[in-house]
């Protein structure tokens, strides 16, 4: 046995050290591989780089034509820094200064404790006879609020959106004889996002104690009611108004009880009160998040994410209701805020059986594209949908304005106008239908000299 | 011993080291010359290890490409279908083609033959306003002493070519409703075309006369380019200044009748008042607008005629000029203005803006702060511009800051620089804000000088 061992013994060997050989060459490999993956190349770069690369060859070479063939019309543009295409606009702006860090510590305040706010405006307004809080016998005077970012929008047609929708502002406000602010600053870098209309809310009922109601409007909202004036009297004895329903809000804790897009709020101590109540829940970072999850977990059907004004109002109404419940109105006659979805499809019918001034389901005083986001890249709903309803709902709104002058959009999607009464050469015999070339709301107090 | 051996050697002819040939002797063994039992070690040996590397194979696979990448990849699909999905609505919206619009191939023939009007002759224009005004005392053309103005200006239907453009219209709209609400001026923003013919540049002439006409009330119709900024907050047009006077428009009489030049005035800012006179004004300029064969043969005779014009189709700016020129008796009610700028050539005014915040202040309209800064050339809601654009785009940034941080005093905040959109404290708050009101609110200051009625 053993000669034989010793006979087979070479070729064996030679065998085994070729396993061995093979075992050895394969450990090598494997942990050349799992050392690569993890601590990664320099040059030869990490394995999910070589899928990224050769994904990105294979994409290349399907899209290669194309590309190629824009490229070379651009290079092929003699005026090339006179054109606008070709020119990146975050070269625009700059950025010199640092953010002021908040001091940790210290609670998020709006700003210092006023009390007596109703006091000093008095006086100011006793001081100040040309500036009156009411410009009419039940009209107050409304500063409309409103804005957007100060950064070009991420979607290419979305400051297109907002100049329609501030021009749709505009016509209202003139007809109403309302101010206009259109904010694109950011006052309060913690309270960014939907939290910023609460520093300059707060910020503008001080500096402006002329207004009697600063009514702030989002920037995705379109008046589609340009007759509707709003019941003034009817909130007297209230300081915040908002559409909404109170089963919604104090029965079921719905967080879509209310809407915070649009609302009106009195220039008063209650209102700096219950600004300085709402902000707690808004400084961005952790504060926002923990928020978030009491709110979820208090209010119905409320998504997973951080604290939203929307939100925090519901539950600052359900859980302080004896403080500020009376002088809240929760109003749902008519649609200070019209949810979009179920107001856009049913604009012919509501031309061919009513007329503007109701401000209700049968003609919107306010059409509000929750969700669609055009500013942004995305939003909830289809981009389509969104843009094209917008145009839509923009449209209903000028129609009103354009039949003053005697024109009409074609249709509700198209952009141009056609004349629906011939010029004449006595235009002040012209009958104004909706009586809003001189209407009413706006007639200057006649004194009695 | 020897019998065995030598069977086994000649069956193991495969198992010494030479080419195995398995199958027909070992009835398909692997190693044929090894003992069964051995053999079935060896191969589970084998299968062990090939499973061992299986296993680390696919571990090490996992660890680098991922199953998630692969994954990855759909949603790198799903968000390439919506940016091309937006895109294509994109270029839907941008077109100007209607689907739903039955006239858009139809395009009306202009008969050269018949002059184009812009309405019906009016010539009691001066007595009906009188009446109307006099019928209806709430809607006076005066209120508290100052002249009823409406501010007019508008932009093209469609989105821009570029999506600067149409930023750039939303902050020049701010900034004309910054001015206007310090000002008690009413705005009107036109989007739509009136008039087929007259479209361009000519489209102001129609809504002008339009508005005039809907509007008694109103004493001046103040238009201005959507590339016209404010740039000075505090300073007010001096209407008294103009008491005789229906058309005031900014331009210098020497450049206008010695030199011809066809910039001598700028039709970008101006006023008309509301009365006949204007309307014939109108009427009167009008006629080189109408697009097509008409508007190129204008443009032949206005670049015959004034200096400096290039060749290309009749502006509404050059067809004014060339019309004051011809018909001079149009100058006994023409103001051409430029003690202030009502409007102001952008080029030699942005770079000095610092200057102007170290040396001036508010409320001189002048050089020394323009009342208007106009961006001509620029046309940012174009594709090209007759300037570079990134000095087009950052002068209009750095002249709407400029006037953004009047506007913003009041609050007690400016921007950081001319080109940031961040801004800064430069009050700190306090718990009675309103001694701050009296002092920074602009308002302040223009009704105080006005009104007679203060204590």
């Amino acid at each position: 046995m053993l000669e034989r061992c010793l006979e087979a013994r070479p070729v064996r060997q030679i065998h085994r050290a070729l396993r061995h050989g093979k075992v050895a060459l394969l450990c090598l490999f494997v942990t050349i591989i799992v050392l690569r993956s993890t601590i990664g190349a320099e040059k030869s770069g990490t394995p999910e780089q070589d899928f990224d690369e050769i994904r990105d060859h294979l994409h290349f070479r399907r899209r290669a034509e194309p590309r190629r063939v824009l490229e070379e019309a651009q290079t092929t543009d003699a005026t090339n820094i006179n054109n606008y295409n070709t020119f990146d606009p975050s070269k625009l702006m700059v950025d010199e200064e640092e953010d002021e860090k908040p001091d940790p510590n210290k609670p998020y305040s709006l700003g210092p404790k006023i009390s007596g706010w109703d006091e000093q405006r008095a006086n100011w307004l006793e001081k100040n006879p040309d500036f009156p809080n009411f410009i009419g016998p039940n009209k107050p005077r409304v500063l409309l609020v409103t804005g957007s970012s100060p950064k070009p929008c991420e979607n290419p047609v979305g400051d297109h959106y907002l100049v329609k929708s501030i021009k749709n502002k505009i016509d209202y406000c003139r007809l109403h004889g309302i101010e206009i602010f259109y904010n694109m600053a950011l006052l309060d870098a913690e309270m960014a996002g939907f939290w910023a209309k609460l520093p300059l809310i707060r910020k503008l009922l001080l500096s402006h104690p002329e207004v009697e109601f600063l009514w702030w409007m989002d920037s995705d909202a379109m008046f589609t009611d340009m007759a509707f004036e709003v019941p003034w009297q009817r909130y007297k004895d209230h300081n915040f108004v908002m559409h909404g329903w109170n089963e919604m809000v104090y029965d079921q804790k719905n967080w879509i009880g209310l809407n915070t897009g649009s609302f009106l709020l009195r220039n008063c101590q209650w209102s700096l009160d219950i600004l300085d109540a709402w902000a707690p829940m808004g400084p961005k970072g952790k504060i926002r998040t923990e928020a978030g999850k009491i709110l979820t977990r208090e209010l119905k059907d409320r998504p997973v994410f951080e604290a939203d004004d929307q939100s925090a109002m519901v539950y600052l109404l359900v859980t302080q209701r004896d403080k500020w419940g009376d002088k809240v109105y929760l109003e749902s006659a008519y649609y200070l805020h019209g949810y979009w979805g179920i107001l856009v499809d049913r604009y012919e019918e509501m031309i061919e059986n009513y007329h503007p001034g109701l401000g209700d389901h049968r003609w919107p005083l306010v059409t509000h594209f929750v969700g669609c986001k055009p500013c942004g890249k995305f939003g909830d709903y289809p981009v389509e949908r969104c843009l094209k309803q917008m145009d839509r709902a923009f449209n209903f709104g000028d129609n009103q304005i354009l039949q003053i002058y005697g024109f009409t959009h074609k249709s509700l999607a198209s952009r141009r106008v056609k004349r629906t009464r011939n010029e004449t050469d006595n235009p002040l015999e012209v009958k104004d239908e909706l009586g809003l070339l001189h209407p009413a709301f706006k007639a200057v107090k006649v004194s009695s000299s | 011993m020897g019998q065995e051996g030598f069977t086994a050697i000649k069956r193991g002819g495969a198992g010494g080291g030479s080419i195995p040939t398995t199958n027909r002797l070992s009835g398909g063994r692997a190693f044929p010359g090894i003992p069964r039992g051995r053999q079935i070690h060896k191969t589970f040996n084998n299968l062990k290890i090939t499973i061992l590397c299986g296993f680390v194979t696919i571990l090490v696979l996992r660890g680098t490409i991922g199953v998630g990448n692969l994954g990855g990849s759909d949603a790198e699909a799903e968000n390439q279908n919506l940016i091309e999905e937006t895109n294509r609505i994109l270029a839907e919206i941008r077109s100007d083609g209607d689907p739903s619009d039955p006239d858009d191939t139809a395009e009306v023939e202009i008969n050269p033959n018949v002059t184009y009007t812009l309405g019906p002759k009016i010539s009691n224009w001066d007595e009906e306003r009188k009446a109307w005004l006099d019928r209806n005392p709430e809607f006076p053309n005066y209120i508290n002493g100052k002249a009823r103005i409406l501010l007019v200006t508008g932009s093209p239907p469609n989105p821009c070519d570029n999506p600067i453009g149409d930023h750039y219209l939303l902050k020049a709209i701010k900034n004309k409703i910054d001015y206007c609400r310090i000002h008690g001026i009413e705005i009107v923003y036109n989007l739509a075309h009136l008039d087929k013919e007259l479209a361009g540049y000519w489209a102001k002439l129609p809504l002008i006369r339009r508005l005039m006409l809907s509007h008694p009330e109103v004493e001046w119709i103040w238009w201005m380019d959507s590339d016209a900024l404010f740039t000075d907050m505090v300073f007010e047009i001096p209407l008294s200044k103009y008491n005789d006077y229906n058309f005031v428009v900014h331009g210098y009489p020497d450049l206008m009748f010695e030199q011809k030049s066809w910039i001598a005035l700028n039709t970008g800012s101006f006023l008309f008042r509301n009365c006949q006179w204007s309307l014939d004004l109108l009427d009167d300029w009008a006629p080189m607008g109408p697009k097509g064969p008409i508007r190129d043969e204008a443009g032949k005779i206005l670049t015959a005629n004034l200096k400096g014009r290039p060749a290309f189709e009749a502006d509404d700016q050059s067809a004014l000029i060339y019309l004051l020129i011809s018909k001079k008796e149009w100058m006994n009610k023409v103001f051409l203005e430029n003690s202030y700028y009502l409007h102001g050539y952008w080029a030699g005014l942005v770079d000095r803006y610092e200057e102007m915040m170290e040396k001036y202040h508010p409320g001189l309209g002048d050089e020394r702060w323009p009342f208007v800064t106009h961006f001509v050339g620029c046309k940012p809601c174009g594709s090209y511009g007759d300037y570079p654009v990134e000095r087009c785009l950052k002068s209009m940034e750095r002249a709407f800051n400029f006037a953004d941080n009047q506007v913003l005093k009041l609050y007690g905040f400016r921007h950081r620089g001319l080109l940031s959109p961040k801004i800064k404290r430069i009050r700190n708050e306090t718990a009675t804000p309103l001694e701050f009101v009296d002092q920074f609110d602009i308002r302040r200051s223009v009704v105080g000088g006005t009104d007679s009625k203060s204590p």
